[in-house]
């Protein structure tokens, strides 16, 4: 998530925290809990677009995680594994809701035609019209309208900064696949953004 | 002029995702193509506000609260802990009990206890030192005669070939039927008789 130094040294923190909570040291998984509390609920908040929900999740996947902890293999990073889990309970969530999800397989359907990744666009400058603060407000009323495969995505990458071979293992995807959909959601944002 | 970037060229440029060979192709191509240059500057805009979307704000007691909704841990004590706690609380329940019950110091049961068991083990460690040599030398025979076995069975293979050896075996089940419809046949003249 952030450079290799950094990286090595919160693999192997979180290697002896995971360690010392399968030995029964609750503390331990508390600060588990509270190094990863943010970037999870923000995830989930993107994911459900509400505050509420995303925390309601982000205690379930804690739970889920605690209750599976056994299973974590430290060769692979924590944060990867529990984003693992994080996917796969909104997923899960999603299915019982039987809410409609839209197949990858072909470009994704804009409101003025299908976006193409391929063809190189410059279109009209959107970006020049507002300043950081008011773009961030619109990427984030935008990303509500960005299909949840997209969308969830964009977030690994962009929010929690994950590289994009770590986005490939939480999602089985081939990382090619993974900087594709990436560059769909971010031009799917700004046409959206450019319509508003 | 080379042709125009690609927009996901654009992006992975900004991320640093792009590899060095094709980073320099597109900055000379944008440094002389005035759509490319606005497209990559819009981009860049885009990619710093992607890249700057605020975290979720976390109630400070959220920690708290998962820890609360956690189960009980399951911590991973040895498997054989329960029962040795188990054998001394019952071992000194028992002393104590039979101290109590007869009058007998604690010190003259345990010498007790200690001549029995002293005594149970010298007579049942030279039959189990026996049997362990026994059951040694029986196990060194059987696996000397199964490599025999394999040996000559090999051997017979190769002198014979594959189909030698299937013509044996064939030979040899219908020497069998023979040998036991032959044998019944036998039995019951026999029990006629």
């Amino acid at each position: 998530m952030n450079t290799r130094g950094q990286d090595a040294l919160s693999m192997t923190e979180d290697r002896q925290l995971v360690s010392r909570a399968l030995k029964g040291d609750r503390k331990a998984y508390e600060m588990i809990v509270r190094k990863y509390e943010q970037p999870l609920t923000s995830y989930l908040g993107r994911m459900t677009g509400e505050r509420e929900a995303a925390l309601d999740f982000a205690q379930e996947v804690f739970l889920k995680a605690y209750c599976s902890l056994a299973s974590y293999r430290p060769a692979f990073k924590f944060s990867t594994w529990l984003f693992k889990i994080a996917s796969n309970h909104i997923i899960d969530h999603w299915r019982k809701k039987k809410l409609p999800t839209v197949s990858l397989d072909q470009p994704v359907d804009d409101e003025e035609g299908c976006l193409m990744p391929q063809v190189a666009d410059p279109g009209p400058s959107v970006a020049r019209k507002f300043e950081l603060a008011e773009i961030r407000e619109k990427i984030e009323r935008a990303l509500a309208s960005v299909p949840a495969a997209l969308r969830e995505l964009f977030v690994l990458r962009h929010v929690n900064e994950f590289s994009y071979e770590e986005i490939a293992d939480i999602k089985g995807l081939p990382v090619g696949t993974v900087k594709n959909r990436v560059f769909q959601a971010k031009e799917l944002l700004r046409k959206r953004m450019e319509g508003s | 002029m080379t042709s125009c970037s690609r927009p996901e060229d654009l992006y992975l440029y900004l991320e640093g995702e792009l590899g060095p060979y094709d980073a320099r192709k597109l900055e000379e191509h944008v440094e002389c193509c005035p759509s490319c240059r606005e497209a990559l500057e819009e981009r860049r805009l885009l990619h710093e506000a992607f890249t700057s979307l605020p975290p979720f704000e976390v109630p400070a007691d959220f920690a708290r609260s998962v820890m609360d909704s956690l189960p009980e841990p399951e911590t991973r004590t040895a498997g054989w802990l329960a029962p040795l706690f188990a054998a001394v609380t019952a071992l000194t329940v028992g002393l104590v009990g039979f101290h109590l019950f007869t009058g007998l110091s604690v010190f003259e049961v345990l010498v007790a206890v200690n001549r029995f068991f002293g005594t149970a083990i010298a007579q049942a460690a030279p039959l189990a030192a026996k049997t362990l040599k026994v059951g040694g030398v029986l196990l060194n025979v059987a696996g000397d005669l199964l490599a025999m076995g394999f040996a000559g069975l090999s051997a017979f293979s190769r002198v014979l070939g594959p189909q030698g050896v299937a013509l044996v075996v064939g030979l040899g089940g219908l020497l069998s039927l023979l040998a036991f419809f032959g044998a019944r046949r036998f039995l019951h003249q026999g029990e006629r008789s």
